[in-house]
């Protein structure tokens, strides 16, 4: 399964005890750090990372260099280095790995951005639902200031920098950087307009550096080996690797991480082992929940950060879901949307009360109450939410829609105008039906019916009664005989 | 106790938690956290005596604890069921496994059942969609839930 | 771990550690996975199992506790490297499976099924 993968940020995860810091010092660990602390300056260790082409993982894809560069031109007594571990996509555990499986691979990166940009104090902004990632972390920061290697007077040179955790507390919008460090500072999780960027005014008004833990993962790595080595690996725009989580109907889920220019195909099918069951592909999702659905014929579009933008999708942060023919993708997109809705923070007016009309119409259409008009309005009313919204969020939350929209516009058409779903979940769109040649008349159908729907005598042919029936389908799992339908 | 005297203890309670970070404003959220984990929940008296005690208005605490999902101002049942709702639960059948639960414990999601002993509520990924769909009751996971097996999960904790 | 207070130290502590893992290639390493997800498959009493009965074996040995390989798909793992061998990663690993690993792979060099292909 792993052919196809180069470790860089997963490099020691499955290799190391976590929570011991002398396992991670005996592959390297702190190494960069003392060079860059002892024998190199500030502005290169920045071109280094620069050089080395290494982009933000949390799914915005801004050259990390640069930003370094950003806030270390700001000047200030006090700066910030934040390392956002608000892993709040529903499908996604890159960043818990990394933390569970090597956290001091994110500690010692930090202190090396802190010694670029001059910030003497970290915080990690992490989600109160990993205890364990947590627990791992405290371990780490603990044996790190013991060691010297944290906190004061690191190693003994001049350069002291402490690091202390942040609790989210459940807000997708979080992961926005303004709105994680109005959070950070004890408020509801709003963004505000950029700029200012949080490079020149960030946490408590001073200039502050924000990455994501894959993104910190690469860094000892990129200074250990080169950045030449680092830019080897890739495509042209996008250098390095991605870790993804494969999960949803792929036979192989996990986590992977791919050289950046690999292919869908080669993610889904080398790599994930193909489809579960037997069953037929058909769509991907990147970049949830704002990514979109990415069909067949997009198969062999290369992993990186433009391809995948201009295939109607996006890099996002890792979560990689696949769906089978079993999935109705009407309904996909209203789980998404049903997610921004509650998710979004309420703030700009297109992104609360716009999705919840998109969120409304996709209901109606899964209830065979759609019409065709409606389908027109969900194009109108996406486009207008992406272009006038005030952050990340709200400028992606239609991309779900709009994406299946034009992927699988016949399934739409399907459910609005011929009221079927062809994959056969939207409950108002299906019935329940016996086949009288095959039915025996054991009863198992009707004993097993919550809603009493069933009825016939013992030994004789059975009858759904469907004003009743709930569609549960409670009795075609019972049914011994394949004497069930759906339709 | 009379009423008086429960908020006189909640005070002393809140007192303590808020020196633990300096009454600082700004560790409001810290502070929540740890309210949230003595006390379970996060009723009104708890939320005015955090904002009495590090001077906010209260408004301000409610808008926090309502904009966060991880807050909650109900009681939580003795086992409390979380039944994830990411992405690749969804695809493996979560949602029929959310609703199983609810037909078998008459409550629905976000309830506590009458005898305080269960709780349903969904969270947005644990983040161990290899094994989705997953339920978590208390500390315990269960991965590759199966309808049939709610009952039998249930039964557990009778 | 003893604290740092210079950059030779530091290179000299560090190399030190390095040689000490290397030492561990003449050990029967057995490396388990312990994240969430793992745990969650029932890796705890995998390790406890290992924790247990290695002591007995005639085998100098190591144990490590990691993070996880990613195989979300096989959890628990765990990965078995003899002297002079490969690493070998075993999936599902349950406790029966780890008793096996034990008696037939590590003592007797027989091979197990479970092991993960491709790796």
């Amino acid at each position: 399964m792993k052919s196809k993968q180069i470790k860089i940020a997963l490099r020691n995860c499955g290799h190391i005890d976590p929570e011991r810091i002398e396992d991670y010092i005996s592959y390297d660990g702190y190494a960069a750090l003392g060079r860059c602390m002892f024998e190199d300056t500030p502005s290169s260790v920045t071109d280094k990372i620069k050089q080395s082409g290494l982009r933000g993982r949390g799914g915005g894809g801004f050259p990390t260099g640069k930003k370094w560069e950003l806030c270390a031109a700001s000047v200030s007594d006090k700066k910030y280095v934040i390392c956002n571990a608000d892993e709040g996509d529903p499908g996604a555990f890159m960043d818990r790995s990394v933390l569970e499986g090597d956290p001091h691979s994110v500690l010692e990166a930090m202190a090396i951005c802190g010694y670029c940009i001059g910030a003497d104090e970290g915080y990690i902004y992490i989600r109160a639902e990993y205890p364990l990632a947590i627990k791992r972390l405290k371990i780490a920061i603990a044996q790190a200031e013991e060691a010297g290697l944290l906190g004061d007077r690191i190693m003994g040179s001049d350069f002291s920098f402490k690091i202390r955790l942040k609790y989210g507390a459940g807000a997708f919008v979080c992961g926005e950087e303004t709105a994680l460090i109005k959070s950070m500072e004890g408020n509801r999780g709003e963004p505000i307009m950029k700029p200012p960027y949080p490079a020149q005014k960030g946490y408590m008004g001073k200039p502050t550096n924000v990455n994501n833990v894959e993104t910190f993962a690469n860094v000892a790595a990129i200074l250990n080996r080169g950045a030449e080595w680092f830019s080897s690996i890739g495509t042209e725009g996008s250098k390095g690797t991605k870790v993804f989580a494969l999960a949803g109907k792929v036979k192989n889920v996990g986590l992977v991480e791919v050289p950046m220019g690999t292919t869908l195909r080669e993610l889904i099918y080398e790599i994930g082992g193909g489809i579960k069951s037997g069953k037929k592909f058909k769509a991907v999702q990147s970049g949830e929940p704002s990514g979109g659905c990415l069909t067949e014929k997009h198969l062999d579009t290369p992993i990186d950060y433009e391809s995948l933008k201009a295939a109607g999708s996006m890099m996002g942060s890792g979560g990689m879901i696949v769906m089978d023919e079993d999935d109705c993708m009407v309904a996909v997109a209203k789980f998404y949307l049903e997610f921004i809705v509650e998710e979004s923070c309420g703030k700009c007016v297109p992104c609360r009360e716009g999705n919840k009309v998109l969120y409304n119409i996709l209901d109606k259409i899964t209830h065979g109450k759609g019409e065709l008009s409606d389908l027109d309005k969900l194009k109108n009313f996406g486009n207008i939410i992406k272009s006038t919204s005030l952050c990340g969020l709200g400028q992606t939350a239609p991309n779900p829609v709009l994406s299946t929209l034009d992927n699988f516009y016949d399934e739409y058409y399907d459910h609005v105008v011929n009221k079927k779903c062809a994959a056969k979940q939207c409950r108002s769109l299906i019935t329940y039906r016996i086949i009288e040649e095959n039915c025996v008349g054991c009863g198992a159908c009707k004993r097993v019916c919550p809603a009493e729907a069933i009825s016939g005598e013992l030994k004789q042919k059975h009858l759904i009664d469907q004003e009743t029936c709930i569609k549960c389908g409670a009795c075609i799992k019972k049914c011994r005989f394949n004497a069930i339908v759906v339709e | 106790m009379s009423c008086s005297e429960k908020q006189e203890q909640i005070k002393k309670t809140i007192a303590g938690i808020c020196s633990e970070f300096n009454d600082d404003p700004n560790e409001l959220i810290a502070i929540l956290h740890k309210a949230q984990g003595h006390y379970g929940f996060l009723p009104k008296e708890v939320q005015s005596a955090i904002a009495e005690r590090i001077g906010v208005p209260a408004s301000k605490v409610y808008g926090i604890v309502t904009f966060y999902s991880y807050f909650t101002m109900e009681p939580k049942g003795k086992y409390p069921i979380s039944i994830c709702m990411g992405t690749a639960c969804y695809v493996q059948g979560a949602e029929k496994v959310l609703q199983e639960f609810e037909s078998r414990l008459e409550i629905k999601n976000g309830q506590t059942t009458a005898d305080g002993k269960f709780s349903i509520n969904t969270l947005r990924c644990i983040g161990a969609c290899g094994l989705a769909p997953v339920v978590m009751i208390g500390d315990k996971v269960y991965g590759n839930v199966k309808t049939e097996e709610v009952k039998k999960i249930i039964s557990e904790y009778n | 771990m003893e604290r740092i207070n210079n950059y030779e130290q530091f290179k000299k502590s560090s190399s030190g550690i390095k040689k000490e893992r290397e030492s561990n290639s003449s050990k029967v390493i057995i490396k388990i996975a312990m994240a969430t997800c793992s745990i969650a498959s029932g890796a705890g009493p995998v390790f406890d199992l290992f924790k247990d009965e290695m002591p007995k074996q005639p085998k100098e040995f190591v144990l490590i506790p990691t993070g996880c390989l990613g195989l979300c798909h096989s959890e628990p793992t765990v990965e078995v490297t003899l002297p002079g061998s490969d690493p070998v990663v075993f999936g599902k690993v349950d406790v029966k499976r780890a008793g096996l690993i034990i008696s037939d792979y590590i003592m007797k060099g027989k091979t197990v099924d479970c092991i993960i292909e491709g790796n």
